[in-house]
């Protein structure tokens, strides 16, 4: 199968999307409708979020991935659904029960409607922490101990089991780090945090980051769609090569010029900063919860500032809900990062967790795309950062 | 003291909920006295909540119950129903845009002229404290004479839309260019007059627009640049350059910073647009100053804050946008198009 044949088949179809809104979900929305001429229908939680969906003529279901009504709606007379909505809202124990059961209950609606196929979007996380080495749909599911990862778990769980039980055909995807243009956490997330901190690379950043351009991801994305042997099965989505962290996250310190962006520290340095961070902790606290408390326009106008924004989201992407809650009650409080010299930027602490993720030297592998799927991927690192630099100028994170 | 104006509200959704409810109920010159919304539930629940008297599910509703309307309904049904209400001579401040042709505002505006009934516009820039004080600066010459502006809005809306009317041309009319477009192209047009000639690329592939840019001469021979997105977070700001100085002015926070450089550095003041020693306009401010406006010219006369006639203005402008239409520019948008363009740069 190749990239052509998979359009040919697609064109003219009716497919569904879920997380449309979102950055992967409205960039296969877009290539559905520019490249392909399928028949769209999106389902989405408000008006608001939609508004760049809207610059096609797509049809509009309006609810989530939990309300079977709305799912029932959506799916009517479907020959793909590609699922990549996952809990974004309310807390983790909710968005987990989102990424769980939006499943389920989207996979049944799909079942009653008999589509022909479901893609449903994973993630590499459902490997857990994964080892050094080369890395293949072999290795066993893992829960790396966050919310997210474990519901993403078992949401592919759900799916494999319903397809193999005969139900609805579904294909997964487990794609690495996403980017490009309107990239979540690994693009607009990085680009935040940059601009407000030095982001801390271990060991010199020589930490493996398995990547994957967007556009090759919503490639693979419709070739799981139409490729028969495809049914039942996982599939790892990542560039033809990775990189490393410190190329990865010193392509977006060149975007946004001087000064230093990044910072290298060794692992033991950076678990040393990060204790050092937690127990200034209290004094900043006191000092900043007296001036808040007082005011309730100064409080409010802090917690808008651009990095603390950028320090929530960031947050919110990758940390378990514990310590989500305890930053954000001190967000609220206005901590901010340590500062260092003048002139440079403070140095944004890293979690343990975060620590191993960006030390570890995982390779993934993707020979079972290649050879079932027909996948190659198109588009090399520095390519794709140049197109991504250009879109992050006109979105105006680089001014 | 003038008897309150007996008002109605049609249609219940987000505006009306948000803004128009909240500062009726603030007002000393009207009173709401009816609630109508096709969802006639939603409608009990907001006279509930603002003591409103009496609801109803149809517009028709609207001469027994009020002498005026305040129009928040989707944009497709502005004409409409304005057109039946001041027939009935009842007066109507429609929110923006007053309608999604030229043709339907004239037939407003006729309407209006036969029964005598006013007819105002909800463009509530025009009530920010920051509009009267540009007009009045471009006006004194401060920058001596203009050579260029340029005005960037772009806002990412959390807006809790009541309906999916936005996200389609027939019942919004357009996208990001009618709804925002239609404040800052009224700001213009009130500033710097009619315009001339203009070139303008949005990016809708047969929906609405969620990007544009205007390039606008106006009839003064003025050049300028215009950006409008709901997809980015933009400057916004309005940007005056002259050739002794230069105004900048924020465009979507009704209590404004203004930056005023004359003579390069020489004098510079930068603060806020404010009424003496009035605290900042909040955006329900504005919503209960072009109500207490609408009211007093019912009572009163005169002619309202933004006029049919002008209101008129800004859609000639945007429909004009919309016939000269070209893509905009996205490279990343067709992953063929963007390898080859990065393959060559």
């Amino acid at each position: 199968m190749t990239v052509e044949t998979a359009r040919e088949a697609l064109a003219g179809r009716r497919v569904m999307v879920t997380g449309a809104a979102g950055f992967i979900g409205g960039r296969l929305v877009e290539r559905l409708r520019l490249e392909i001429g399928a028949e769209v229908r999106v389902l989405v939680r408000g008006v608001a979020s939609a508004s760049r969906l809207a610059r096609f003529p797509v049809d509009f279901v309006r609810g989530d991935v939990t309300d079977p009504a709305a799912l029932a709606a959506a799916v009517r007379d479907c020959d793909v659904v590609f699922h990549c909505a996952y809990g974004t809202s309310g807390s983790q124990r909710h968005r987990a029960w989102v990424n769980r059961e939006g499943t389920r209950r989207l996979l049944e609606a799909a079942a009653r409607a008999k589509v022909g196929r479901v893609v449903h979007l994973s993630t590499l996380m459902v490997y857990g922490k994964t080892p050094d080495g080369d890395l293949t749909e072999e290795a066993p599911r893992r829960r790396f101990g966050n919310a997210y990862s474990d519901s993403k778990l078992e949401a592919e769980e759900i799916a494999l089991a319903c397809s193999r039980a005969g139900r609805v055909p579904v294909t997964v995807l487990q794609p690495t780090a996403v980017h490009g243009p309107w990239g979540g956490v690994w693009t607009e997330t990085v680009l935040r945090s940059l601009r407000s901190g030095r982001a801390i690379l271990i060991e010199n950043g020589e930490g493996i980051a398995n990547h994957i351009y967007v556009d090759d991801l919503v490639t693979a994305m419709l070739l799981a769609a139409v490729v028969e042997g495809a049914v039942g099965e996982a599939f790892l989505a990542s560039a033809a090569e990775p990189v490393t962290w410190r190329q990865m996250y010193g392509r977006f310190e060149r975007m946004l010029g001087p000064p230093a962006r990044t910072v290298s520290l060794t692992e033991a340095e950076a678990r040393a900063y990060w204790k050092e961070c937690q127990a200034r902790r209290p004094w900043l606290l006191g000092e900043l919860a007296s001036l808040v408390k007082k005011d309730r326009a100064v409080r409010d106008r802090l917690f808008e500032t651009r990095e603390l924004r950028a320090l929530r989201e960031l947050a919110s992407g990758v940390l378990p809900e514990a310590w989500q809650q305890r930053i954000k009650s001190r967000l609220s409080s206005h901590e901010v990062p340590a500062t260092s010299g003048e002139g440079e930027l403070p140095v944004l602490p890293l979690p343990p967790s975060m620590i191993n993720f960006f030390r570890a030297r995982t390779r993934v592998r993707i020979d079972k795309a290649r050879r079932v799927l027909g996948f190659e991927p198109a588009w090399d690192f520095e390519r794709s950062m140049e197109i991504t630099e250009q879109w992050a100028r006109w979105a105006g994170f680089l001014s | 003291m003038d008897e309150k104006v007996r008002l109605a509200v049609v249609g219940c959704g987000a505006v009306a909920a948000g803004h128009y409810l909240p500062s009726i109920a603030a007002s000393r010159l009207v009173e709401a006295t009816l609630l109508v919304d096709r969802d006639e539930a939603r409608a009990r629940a907001l006279a509930t909540r603002y003591e409103v008297p009496a609801t109803s599910g149809d517009a028709s509703a609207v001469a027994a119950h009020a002498e005026a309307a305040v129009l928040a309904l989707p944009n497709h049904l502005h004409a409409p129903v304005a057109i039946d209400l001041l027939r009935q001579g009842i007066h109507v401040l429609v929110e923006k845009p007053m309608a999604i042709s030229t043709t339907e505002c004239d037939a407003m505006i006729e309407a209006a002229e036969a029964s005598g009934a006013v007819l105002a516009l909800g463009l509530q820039f025009r009530s920010f404290d920051s509009t009267a004080l540009v007009a009045g600066w471009l006006a004194s010459g401060l920058l001596g004479p203009l050579r260029r502006f340029e005005l960037r809005l772009g806002v990412i809306s959390r807006w809790q839309f009541a309906s999916d009317f936005v996200l389609h041309r027939e019942t919004a009319g357009g996208g990001v260019l009618t709804d925002y477009g239609s404040h800052v192209l009224d700001l213009l047009l009130h500033w710097l007059g009619d315009w001339h000639e203009l070139t303008y690329r949005d990016d809708a592939c047969g929906g609405v627009e969620s990007d544009c840019e205007l390039e606008l001469t106006m009839a003064s021979g003025l050049g300028g640049f215009v950006e409008i997105s709901r997809s980015r977070n933009l400057a916004n700001t309005c940007l005056f350059e002259g050739e002794t100085g230069t105004l900048e002015v924020g465009i979507w926070d009704p209590d404004p910073p203004l930056i005023v450089r004359i003579g390069g550095e020489q004098l510079r003041l930068d603060g806020r647009a404010r009424r003496g020693k009035s605290p900042g306009l909040t955006f329900n401010g504005a919503f209960l100053r072009s109500i207490d406006d609408f009211a007093r010219v019912i009572r009163q006369g005169g002619e309202p804050v933004v006029s049919g006639q002008e209101g008129r203005r800004g859609v000639a402008l945007i429909e004009a946008c919309y016939a000269a239409r070209q893509a905009l520019q996205l490279p990343w948008s067709i992953p063929q198009r963007a390898q080859r363009e990065v393959g060559t740069s």
